[in-house]
This record gives structure tokens, sequence and C-alpha cells, in this order.
């Protein structure tokens, strides 16, 4: 008496289990889609970062955080200051950096709550940033391109581009007048046969042990493409060579460039200094003041740090 | 008065989590952390409080408690009112492990993030092996000896790596801020990667109270109490180290939680192992956590590492406790 009924039921189970897969092949296929819906799908762009990540950027970024000065000033310089909504610590240039707002980075931490909720769709890191924050920032979610430290002025050309193309924005204009500066630099500096010795400071609180900048860093470089003979520049493998006053006297130096004179250092302090009188650029007086974050930030201004530095080297070339 | 320092160590414990939870550069109303909590929070608010501000509160909680616990350990067994678990040191070593990993250049992976903190953690390790053996007389281990070993091989490790730090200058603030301790890599992964060799250590730790109450006897009476005094020392020394070196891998050097902890339980609930152990385990982890609110907020945006803030707000904690407490011969 039950079996019919259950066999019945089983039956129609079966048959109500089949219908759904029926009927897609007689539905109408939807074909209306809008056609201007498909090109958004496609916009979106593969990029690799200097960590070797794969990057989906989907739409141009509006809402970028940079965590570091380098960042800010290469976003402004190629035009995607206004797409600036967070910044470091330290990014104070230009001026319009001030007014955005301080994601921290003093001390090496950042306000990683602060970023989240500013709600970047792309966050620029740099070298000085730890991996360790890359990969946090990625967990939480966010989109983070790590733009490598360039060791040459085509590296630094490659960055601007790589970060212009990442905002959307162009950066032929401002490489070609890069390039045109820095050409005019060489024109006037290539036929000299000599090179000027200079000591360049970044930090003397200990006046007998200076640090100063050392190979492969672009402070080293931009003094020898200024017509100089960086003295640091023998320190083997070192970037920040820490030298003894010893070497600086023997290399006998005939300029002397304060990197620190943003920390309150200037020419008068440096002659006071025991032991330093016997150093021609003291005696001579040549010792310039200098802007620190023209060569040690790896962004555009690394070329008015060049036209600089030929000016106070080679006075005469240049107006 | 036992089941009331519990009580009360829990209770303070308990406030601090929420407050390390509620607490923090971004402001988020009890109204919106609630909502939250239940799930109808907004998405920026839930992923605040779910995936940075709990996983750093725990890895906060779980340093402070390794810390704790081990300084109440070593300051039983080398019968010495300074000692801390950085005693015979470990943190120079695990500092010292970290520098030479920070200075390799690893590929961006998941290996390559976790380099330092295992370097770290086998550098701390090693290092009190090292220790351990040049202090051992036979199958003695002389606390003084060992005292000693542990001074000398810890400023040998501190130059090294002020050596390394100097050389390899790109690193230094890399290095700085892990020295200067603060949870780098405050994450899931670093909590899973620690949690069994702390719960191993701490769980031995807390077998042991009985055990470091005879250690205050001194050796020769310990042993005549029937105590295998070398072998009591040898796991004591080991369980705190595994966890010590745990915390250090993933947090950098935290000082001052481990010295000043255990004196303050010593000082409010006495010196007895067996209720010192477990308190200053959950007073460790309170501690830290309350340091770690003060370097979120003192100066926002920006942060501080919270190994300056331990000091800074806890020794004026302490020596207001010190000269308030009526019982200052307290050790």
């Amino acid at each position: 008496m039950l079996r019919k009924p259950l066999i019945l039921t089983l039956l129609l189970s079966l048959l109500i289990a089949c219908a759904p897969q029926a009927t897609p092949t007689t539905a109408p296929v939807a074909t209306d889609i809008p056609a201007t819906e498909v090109p958004t799908e496609n916009l979106a762009v593969v990029y690799t970062d200097d960590l070797g990540r794969e990057i989906t950027l989907e739409a141009t970024p509006q809402r970028i955080v940079s965590l570091a000065p380098s960042n800010t000033e290469i976003l402004f310089a190629v035009g995607a200051g206004s797409q600036i909504i967070g910044r470091d610590e330290f990014s104070d240039y230009p001026e319009q950096a001030a007014s955005i707002e301080n994601i921290g980075g003093s001390f090496g931490e950042y306000n990683v709550e602060a970023i989240v909720a500013l709600e970047p769709d792309l966050v620029l890191a740099a070298e000085i940033n730890p991996p360790e924050l890359v990969q946090q920032l990625e967990d939480l979610g966010l989109t983070v391109y790590y733009l490598g430290n360039p060791t040459t002025l085509e590296g630094m050309y490659t960055n601007l581009e790589t970060v212009a193309a990442l905002t959307g924005n162009d950066a032929h204009g401002l490489v070609d007048s890069l390039k045109a500066r820095v050409a005019a630099v060489d024109e006037k500096i290539a036929p000299l046969s000599s090179r000027i010795p200079v000591f360049y400071e970044i930090d003397a609180s200990d006046p007998t042990k200076p640090w100063t900048y050392g190979p492969g860093t672009f402070g080293d470089l931009l003094i020898s493409r200024a017509g100089g003979y960086n003295i640091g520049g023998n320190a083997e493998n070192d970037p920040y060579p820490q030298i003894s006053i010893e070497q600086v006297v023997a290399a006998n130096p005939s300029v002397i460039i304060l990197g620190d004179s943003m920390w309150g250092v200037t020419p008068e302090s440096v002659v006071k200094r025991p032991g330093w009188e016997t150093i021609p650029a003291v005696q001579s007086n040549s010792i310039f003041p200098f802007d620190d974050n023209l060569v040690s930030r790896p962004g555009p201004r690394l070329v008015d740090g060049l036209e600089q530095l030929a000016k106070l080297l080679r006075p005469g070339l240049f107006e | 008065m036992k089941s009331n320092s519990y009580l009360s160590s829990f209770l303070f414990l308990f406030i601090a989590l929420l407050l390390s939870l509620a607490i923090g550069s971004v402001f988020i109303s009890p109204k919106e952390l609630w909502q939250v909590v239940l799930g109808h929070g907004t998405e920026i608010s839930t992923s605040i409080l779910w995936r940075i501000r709990l996983p750093r509160t725990v890895l906060i909680a779980l340093t402070g408690a390794a810390l704790g616990g081990s300084g109440a350990t070593y300051q039983g067994l080398f019968r010495n009112p300074l000692a801390d678990p950085f005693l015979i040191g470990i943190a120079s070593g695990a500092g010292l492990g970290a520098v030479i990993a920070m200075s390799i250049q690893w590929p961006y992976s998941f290996w390559g993030l976790m380099a330092i903190p295992m370097a770290a953690f086998l550098a701390a390790l090693l290092t009190v092996f090292i220790v351990y053996s040049l202090a051992r007389i036979g199958q003695t281990i002389p606390t003084t000896n060992l005292i000693l070993a542990g001074v000398a091989f810890s400023s040998f490790a501190t130059s090294l790596t002020s050596f390394l730090m100097i050389r390899s200058t790109s690193e230094v603030r890399r290095a700085l801020g892990w020295l200067l301790g603060g949870a780098t890599q405050n994450n899931w992964t670093a909590i899973l990667a620690m949690l069994p060799y702390l719960l191993i250590g701490i769980g031995v730790l807390l077998f042991n109270g009985h055990t470091l109450n005879l250690l205050q006897y001194g050796d020769d009476q310990a042993q005549q109490l029937g105590l295998n005094v070398a072998r009591a020392k040898r796991i004591l020394l080991i369980a705190s180290s595994l966890t010590t070196a745990s915390a250090v891998a993933f947090s950098g050097i935290i000082g001052f939680i481990g010295l000043i902890v255990p004196h303050l339980i010593r000082l409010w609930f006495g010196p007895d192992y067996k209720r010192l152990l477990p308190l200053s385990i959950l007073g460790g982890a309170t501690a830290l956590l309350a340091s770690d609110i003060i370097a979120r907020i003192l100066i926002t945006p920006q942060e501080i590492p919270v190994g300056i803030i331990t000091a800074l707000a806890g020794a004026p904690f302490f020596l207001w406790v010190l000269r308030r407490s009526k019982n200052q011969r307290f050790w």
C-alpha cells in the first residue's frame, strides 16, 4: 500500500529536480547588454611593481596615499597632486603637501588605521618602506604599488613615467624638459679637464668622524656630474660612509657642501671646528649650505640638485 | 585574597583588551563598534577593528604575557631583583639575528617576510644555548657564572649588531624600529607562528611555581629538600627562553615589562611563585596593552615604538607604587 505513493513521490521529485536543468536551453538568451558597459572591464591594467608583485588597477586611481616624500614629489610633478589624499610625515614638498592628511611614518611606524580609513584606491610605497608594511596593507585589501629606488637619472625618469601611467597622467613633457636641463649642464661640464674635490657633509655631530655620500648614491653621482670629485666616493661598497677627519684633510677638498644645513649647521660653525682649519676649503671659506633633499630624495628635484651643485662648483659657467 | 587577586587581574586584563580594541588613531564611536561586533558596521570600521586592532591586541597581549611570565621566572631562577627576561643575552642575540637577516635582500614572499622573525627566534635560542654551555661546570650551573657569561655574550652581540647597523646604513631605520620594540607584523600568521612555542613555554612555567619557591632557599637547600636543582634550572631556562624568544621574534625588543611587572605583583600579592607566575603573566599582558594604547594615541597620527613607552610610562608608575607601598622590603 505504501510502496506506490513512495515510488510516485520519488519519481515526482526526480522530475522536479530535472526540470530546472532543462529550462535554460529554452529560455531566451539575453543579448541586450548595453555596449557602453563592456569597455569598463577591459580597463583593468596589470602592472608589476619593483618587488615583483602584480597590481591590477580597475580604474584610474583618484584616492592615492603616498608613503614617502620622494613619491609625493613625483606624484605632484606628474600632475597627480590633486589625486593624493594621504601622505607620510616627512612629505613637505611641494607646499600643497602640507594640507594633505598625515598618515605618520616617523620612527618608521605608519598609521595603518588612518590609511585604511582614507579608503585609498592606490598606496604608493617606496624603498624606505619595509616589506612587512607592504604585506600588511595588501592583507587589508589595499592596492599597493612599491616603487624601488633608482640609481641613475634614467631610472628616475622611468619612475616618473611609471607613476604617470599608474595615475592616468603623462610625464613625457616633464621628462623631456628634465633631460634638456641635464644636457645643458653636461654641455658646460663635459669639456672641463679638471675636477674639483668636494666634501659633502651629511652629518658631523662628531666633527672627527663626519658622514658623507659614498658610491652608488645620487649625492656621489650628481657631484661628479656637476664637475666635482666626491671624496666619499672611494668608500668601498658603503653608500653612507662615516670617514675620519684625517681622510678629509688628506683628500684636500676645495669645496665643502653642508647637506646638514637644515639642521642648523652653518659655514661659521665649520670654521670653528678644531682640526678643520687645515682644510683648503675652510681656509678659502668655500663652505656652502645646501638643501640635502635635492640629492637624497629620488624624485624630479634631483635635476635641481644637479644644477645647484654645478652653479656652486663652477660659478663662472652658470649665470 | 587568592581569588581576589586573580579576579582583579583578569578584570584589569579584560578592561585593557576592550580599551585596546576601542581606542586607536582613528576614532570609532562605541555605538559604531557595537554595530561592527553585531556585523552591521561600515566596511572601514569592520576592517579596522577585526583586521588591524584585533590581531594587534592579541599579539601585544601574548607578548606581554610572555615577558611577564619569563621575567618572574628569571627573577626567581637567579634570585635577583634586577633579572629580566633579557638578562642572559636573549635580546641581544635576537637583535643580532634580526639585523643580520635585515642586511640580506629577501624576495618578497611568505618565507622572505618570515626570515627576520625566524632569524631572531633561532638566534635568541642559540644565544641561551651558548651562554648555558659556557656557564656550565660539570653537572652544575652556578647562577653567577650564568649571569656573567650572559652579560659578556650580550655585550659581544650588541657590539656586532651596532657594527652591522653602521655598515649597512640603509637598513638602520628598520633595524632601529625593531630594536625599539613594536609589532611590525601584526597579523594572524605571526600569532599562529608564535603561539605553539609560547603555549609550551608558559605551560611549563605555570607548573613550576613550587620549584621556584624551593629555589629561593638556595641551590644547596633546595637540593636537600629533594629538588634536582640542575634539572629544574635547565627546564626553567628552556621554557622561559622559548617563551621570550617567541615574543621577541615578532615584537622586537620590549624592555621593562619583564622587569617591573613581577615586582609590582610581588608588592601587591606577595612572593609565592605559585601565585606570582600566573599573575605576572596576566599583569604582563595588561601592562603591555596599556603601553601600546598610549603609544598609539600619544602623538597621533604618529605611532611611537611601544618599547619606548614601556619604560617612559612604566618607570614613574612603578616608582609611585614603590613609594606608596608600606611593604618596601618586599624581596
